[in-house]
Parts: structure tokens; sequence; C-alpha cells
């Protein structure tokens, strides 16, 4: 029996553009392309292992750039952001058929390949647009703003080019609380790290004030007459709750000494 | 009176009017500025109503000279009075702000004394957030009727949104129920503000650095179910609006009881499903290229609950169906019933590629349960055998009648589809 092939890189959007670059140059046609850490080997497959280099990702790079268009690398960008398990091979279906159809292929709609593409990018796209309303920043002593995160997909990058506008002459940090990084601003630039160990928060003296403002502006704006939590929990699911102030009853920050 | 005791009577106040959208300004930060505009909008939560959270929503006052019958802050109704400070209104808008719960200010107000004493106040406050605090986010106001134009136009120049609530469609209903205030009063400014921004964009092709006025225009609200006016008429005065005064928006809010007035309605529930009608209506005319005309007139002047307003319309203009999706233009695309703008869109992208098939239509959302009977896919035809439009109204309604009468009592118990910013909308 013939073993499926699997494409294993170091996670990195990098890494991901040197295996097209691999797989284009040595004709194969793999199953899977997944970062290496969420492998799970098995009999029936066969693993090539792909060390990233700068230069060949920045072929594939410019060489999409050039023959499609900047939204279409934006568009795969976005996918590899999604960390869906499948989204390595969406994406290789999708720059082929990009190859194929030139700078049109956007307009595809029909192409089964550009519409699995763009269903990942508008799942990516909507939960970015999603927290930039519902992160929720709490001021720490000293006046740092700080606001902690789950996303389903990998968006705290996008967050931080927001907020670096909005928010350019505060301090903040965002923090991505299942991916254990984090975005700090320092008034001048953003910047990621890595942020595992669980931090000792202490709240500015007129936080909670605030957070019981809102709390009460929250509930008194509603109309009790056209009460709809169906369509509340439509536009807000529920796993977003957790960190809203307005909702996150438990995770308010004053119950608890540091976070989970 | 501290400022949690004045949130909550001052926000109770404000929740009837609809309007929350934070969208068509593109406003920057400056150097050492907080915040910004952002041209889509931004919801930042979503209240048990369902509607979108986007702006803090606030009465400055709700100490009223006004006695409109059908307004909860009218002069002659018992309740908790209250009145910002515009010290504490810019101060919770700041720290809102800071924490990400909001995307502006939406400031409203009772009119407190005089429309221009009203106006006067406003002005101390977004002076104050533009200039003292530097503050870039979003900023709506009510212009007050009776207010001189000055005031008016110096508030126009810090915010990004100005509205004045029509609220009752007719004059007579205005003299009915709101014996202080006449159309005339609400057009006037409307007007004016039309004209500035009319006028600040002829400025800015010849100065890049004019100062902004309204970039996002203007929107008002009408009530719907407070007086007897017909969705034909109601339809008609937003028309005007959008055409006339190129309103941004016009909002429609199902009358809520808030008093025993014998001049009023009484009703169990708000009109929500008529109110729903008018917002897919009032779609028709901005995005689909309807006119108030084609949908309702004289002999047919209210909208058929069973049926949105789009399908009741091919239905008495069968004769134009059924159209062949891979050929019809663009804009008779708009006209078929369940495919939206963007499956509209994607349709005549998608057909330079390669004929459409009906498969495809269901994957790019158009809601075939309904279009199927107003479209042949490459020649072929999916509806049912006649093109009778008696017929067809039966299949669509009868279709799954236990069901779709199930969505209209739910309907009619939980609330409508309406929300600040996103309406999502199958017309």
């Amino acid at each position: 029996m013939e073993k499926e092939l699997v494409y294993l890189y170091d996670g990195s959007f990098e890494g991901l553009l040197t295996c097209v670059y691999e797989i284009y140059y040595r004709k194969d046609d793999p199953k899977k392309i997944i970062p290496k850490e969420c492998n799970r080997f098995s009999l029936i497959e066969e693993y090539i292992q792909i060390d990233t280099d700068t230069e060949k990702f920045k072929k594939v790079y410019e060489s999409i750039e050039r023959k499609i268009s900047r939204e279409f690398l934006r568009t795969v960008f976005y996918i590899y952001l999604s960390e869906e398990e499948d989204s390595g091979i969406i994406i290789l279906d999708y720059i082929r058929t990009g190859y194929k159809f030139g700078r049109d292929v956007l307009n595809y709609q029909t192409n089964p390949h550009v519409r699995a593409a763009n269903e990942v990018y508008r799942r990516v796209s909507y939960e970015r647009h999603r927290y930039l309303g519902l992160l929720r920043f709490k001021m720490l002593e000293g006046g740092v703003l700080y606001a902690t995160i789950e996303p389903d997909h990998n968006i705290i990058s996008m967050l931080g080019g927001h907020f670096s506008q909005r928010m350019s002459s505060e301090y903040w940090i965002i923090h991505d609380v299942k991916r254990n990084i984090a975005v700090f601003y320092n008034k001048e630039q953003w910047i990621i790290r890595s942020l595992n160990e669980s931090i000792d928060l202490r709240f500015d003296e007129n936080e909670q004030s605030y957070q019981e403002l809102w709390k009460t502006y929250y509930k008194h704006i509603s109309i009790p007459n056209r009460k709809n939590l169906r369509q509340k929990r439509a536009y807000m699911p529920t796993r977003y709750w957790k960190h809203l102030v307005e909702e996150g009853v438990q995770n308010n920050g004053f119950n608890k000494t540091n976070l989970d | 009176m501290d400022a949690l005791s004045k949130l909550q009577i001052l926000a109770d106040a404000a929740k009837y009017d609809v309007s929350c959208s934070s969208s068509g300004s593109n406003r920057s930060n400056k150097k050492d500025g907080l915040g910004n505009a952002n041209t889509a909008g931004i919801c930042h939560s979503w209240s048990d109503d369902g509607r979108c959270i986007s702006l803090l929503k606030i009465l400055m006052s709700n100490y009223c000279i006004y006695d409109c019958a059908y307004c909860v802050n009218r002069i002659s109704n018992d309740l908790p009075r209250a009145t910002f400070t515009p010290k504490e209104i810019v101060d919770i808008t700041i720290n809102f702000y800071k924490r990400n719960y909001i995307e502006g200010l939406f400031l409203s107000s009772a009119v407190v004394k005089s429309p221009n004493h009203t106006m006067e106040m406003f002005l101390n406050v977004v002076k104050t957030l533009r200039e003292e605090e530097n503050f870039n986010g979003y900023i709506h106001i009510k212009a007050i009727p009776g207010a001189d134009k000055t005031l008016i136009d110096s508030v126009g120049k810090y915010v990004d949104r100005m509205s004045i609530n029509i609220e009752l469609p007719t004059d007579e209903g205005l003299k009915m129920l709101a014996p202080d205030k006449n159309h005339k009063d609400i057009l006037n400014p409307m007007r004016e503000i039309k004209n500035e921004i009319v006028k600040y964009k002829e400025e800015k092709k010849a100065f890049r650095s004019t100062p902004k006025y309204v970039p996002a225009g203007q929107t008002t609200q009408l009530i719907i179910g407070a007086t007897k006016d017909s969705d034909y008429r109601i339809i008609n005065l937003a028309e005007n609006l959008y055409k006339g005064y190129e309103l941004k928006r016009v909002y429609y809010s199902a009358f809520i009881p808030v008093s025993q007035n014998p001049l009023l309605p009484t009703y169990e529930k708000p009109p929500l499903l008529r109110e729903n009608r008018l917002y897919q209506a009032d779609w028709l005319l901005r995005f689909y290229g309807f006119k108030a005309d084609e949908l309702l007139d004289n002999s047919n002047q209210n909208f058929d609950l069973l049926l949105d307003p789009k399908c009741d319309w091919a239905l008495r203009n069968i004769h134009h169906f059924p159209v062949e999706i891979n050929k019809v233009d663009y804009n008779m695309l708009l006209r078929v019933p369940g495919i939206g703008v963007k499956s509209a869109l994607r349709i005549a992208s998608s057909r330079r590629f390669g004929k459409v098939t009906f498969d495809d239509l269901k994957k790019m959302g158009v809601v075939l349960k309904r279009a199927k009977y107003f479209i042949t896919c490459d020649g072929k035809y999916f509806g049912i055998k006649s093109m009778d439009s008696s017929l067809i109204k039966k299949n669509i309604i009868g279709m799954d009648e236990s069901l779709y009468s199930k969505q209209l009592s739910l309907f009619d118990l939980n609330g409508g589809i309406l929300g600040g910013e996103r309406i999502s909308l199958s017309v």
C-alpha cells in the first residue's frame, strides 16, 4: 500500500511557504502539511520534514505577490493564522489555483479550493473584527492597560496594529492566555513575546468603580420588552464571555489574585 | 447624586433610541491623543435585547420642558430625574474608551430650559473631549430642533454624526401626540446640517486641511405604531429623507407603550414584525435599487406580514420571472427573492469563469427555498410547474407552515432582528 505523504514544518509562516516551494520543486502531492509539534505519527503516513529556508520563503512570497496579488497573499496569511488542522493543505490548493488563474482568482467563487480558502479567511477575519470590540482592558497600578484573550485563531498580531493606532499614548499589554503570547506596547512600538508565567496583577484603585459603572450601563441600556437572548448569543457567542467585564462575573480580576 | 445612580437613570432614559452605529467616519488619532474612528464601525458588546452596544448612549439630562405623549421623559411623567455634569460625561467616556468598552459617545438629552441651553451644554462636552482630552473616538450628538444654527454648526465641527429624530411620520401625528413640536422645526435644521456637509465637501476639495464637519452624516428615527400612519407613508418619507436630505440612515423603532395616554394605541407587545418589514424595505430602497412606489401604493398601503417586501414585489410582478442566473444583468439579480447583495456579487463575478449551477448557488449563500421559483439555471427550472403567483405564494408561505407560524410567534415574543451596527437581513 502506498503511504500518504505528510509535510512537516516548524510552525512559522516562513516554514509553511518553504514547504510550498519544496512541493513544487519535487512535484509532490502531500495529503497534509502540518507543524511538526502537532503531528501524531501514523503507520500509513510517510513524513518529509522541511527546514525553514528564508531564501525559498522569499521566492514563493514574492512570486505570489507578483503573479497573483497582495490581497491573495493576505488571504494566505490569514488562513495560516487560523491554525486549523487542514489549513496547510487548503493553502497549497489555493496557491495552485491562484497560479492557474492569476489575479482574477479572488472572484472565482465557484471553485472549491477558492471557496474553502475564503471560508477559513472569513472565520479569521470575523474573529479579528469581533475582538476589536470584545477585548477588555483593565487598568493596573501605574496606568498600564492589560487585557486577556483566548481567540480560536492566532489573531494577536492583528490586534496589535489596531490598538497601537487607537491607544498610541498608553502603555498596554494584550495577553493570549491560550497560546501564552502577549503584545507589549511602550507608546512607540509593539512587540510579541511569549508570556507563560501567571502575572501578579495589582489594579488601579479606580478600576473596580469603572467596571461597576460599565456593568450598570450594560444592564440599563437593554429594553426589557425586547429581550432576545438567542440573538445576543448569536452575535456574541458564550465562549467569548469569560474575559468580558459585563458577563465574565467569575473573572473580573477581583476575586482572584492572579490569572490562570 | 453619584455618577452611578445618574448613569442608571440616564441610560434607562436613552435606551429607546435605536441608533448605536459607530460607522462612517475615518477620524484618525493625533499625537498624544486617544482614539480613532473605524469606518466600518465596531460593536463592543450586545445587551440582553440582542442589540449591539457600540457607543456610550446616555442622556445629558432627563428634565424635559416638553410633554410628548409617546416619550418616557415627558414633563408629566413621574420618574426619577438626573443631570450629568459635563465633567462626569467626559470622565466616563474617556475611562470607558481606554478600557475598550466603547467606540465613543452618543449624547442626547431632554430639552432642558430651552433648545439653545441644551445645545450649549452639548458644546461644552464635545469641546472638552476634543480639545482638552484630545479624544478622537466617535461622537454622535443629537441636534435639538429650535436651537440656533450657529450653535448647531459649532457642535458639528467637533462630532462625527448628528441626528434629529422625526419620531412621528406625519404632522397630524405630531399635533396630536407632541403639541410642542412640528415637522418644520425638525426638517429645517436637518436641511441646514445637510447644506453645511455639502459645503464642507466642496471646501475639502480645494483645501485638504478644512476641518471636519459631521463626517459620518445624519440619521433620524421614526416610531412605528404610535400613530395610524401607513407603511406607504413611512417608506415614502424615508425615501425623501435619503434623497432630499442625504441621510445616512433612517431608524425604525417599534412603539413601546410608556404611558396610559388615551391618545395612544395599546399593544400587548411592540409591533416588532412590522418594524422588521420596514427595515427590509429600507434596505431595498438603499441597496437594491427599489423605489417606494414599487413596493407599496395607495391601494396597498401596508406590508404583508407573512411575506418579505421583495418576495411580495416579485409575486406582484411575476411576468418578469423566471430569470436566467447566467445571463440576467446585475440589477435584476438583486431583485430576485433570496438573493442578497453579497450573493449577487458572487454570482456576477463567478459567471465569468463558467456556468453557475444550482448547486453553486446554495454554496454562495442564496436562499433557494425562495429563489427557486424565480430563476432558471442554465435553462433548468427548479420551482413548481406553473408561474401562477398565488400558487407560488402559497408554496413559499405554506412550505413549512407550522415552522413559519412558529417563527412568527418567536419573533413576537423575543423581539426583532435589530442591532445597532450589524443588521443581517436576508431579503
